[in-house]
């Protein structure tokens, strides 16, 4: 008999770590949970999508309380977890505002922490037994 | 690389695959669901694209 998502319902500490888990590493809530094809796709996709817009000349927006767009973009930015940190360790991301691809790569940088973001939501879901 | 369209396509390619992934279960149906959101990804960008043409901006 197949075992229903009810039945793997992780408690409250675990749930914790598996969040933080899967966004520091992306994928790696699902493939805590052994949700491995889902989990594969996100390890691969997302630090991609966000090593694609720092090929574009993209910027990591810095915490600037007093312009708020900037602030919300830079909690964006920190949502893709490890890879945020290693960019900024390499000194990636200081972003060219003349060059062509500058707004495109702030999209994709933005936009994949915003998926993991989802992708945390979904291992969180998975983890209190709802998917 | 520098071509909007193939820049737009890359974008809607990440964004579908993820979605695609958290949406749906079985491999088959993320596949069909994946292609659907991609083309319309596509289709609405060409789409407004052209629109926003005559505009003069």
């Amino acid at each position: 008999m197949r075992a229903t998502a009810a039945e793997h319902v992780q408690s409250p500490t675990n749930t914790y770590l598996i969040c933080a888990v899967a966004w520091l590493i992306p994928g790696a809530g699902h493939l805590w949970q052994r949700r491995t094809q889902k989990g594969i796709v996100f390890l691969i996709a997302l630090p991609l999508m966000f090593a694609t817009g720092l090929w574009l000349e993209g910027r990591i927006f810095p915490f600037q309380i007093i312009e708020p767009l900037v602030a919300l973009a830079a909690i964006a930015d920190l949502g893709i977890g490890l890879p945020y940190f290693v960019a900024r360790m390499l000194g990636a991301g200081a972003g060219r505002v003349v060059a062509l691809t500058y707004e495109y790569g702030n999209a994709f940088i933005i936009v994949a922490g915003l998926l993991n973001m989802l992708v945390v939501l979904d291992a969180f879901d998975i983890a209190q037994g709802r998917k | 690389m520098s071509d909007h369209v193939a820049l737009m396509a890359v974008f809607a390619a990440f964004v579908s695959v993820t979605f695609a992934a958290l949406m749906r279960d079985d491999p088959r149906e993320q596949l069909a669901f994946g292609a659907r959101l991609f083309g319309g990804f596509i289709g609405a960008g060409l789409l407004l694209g052209w629109l926003l043409y005559p505009l003069p901006l």
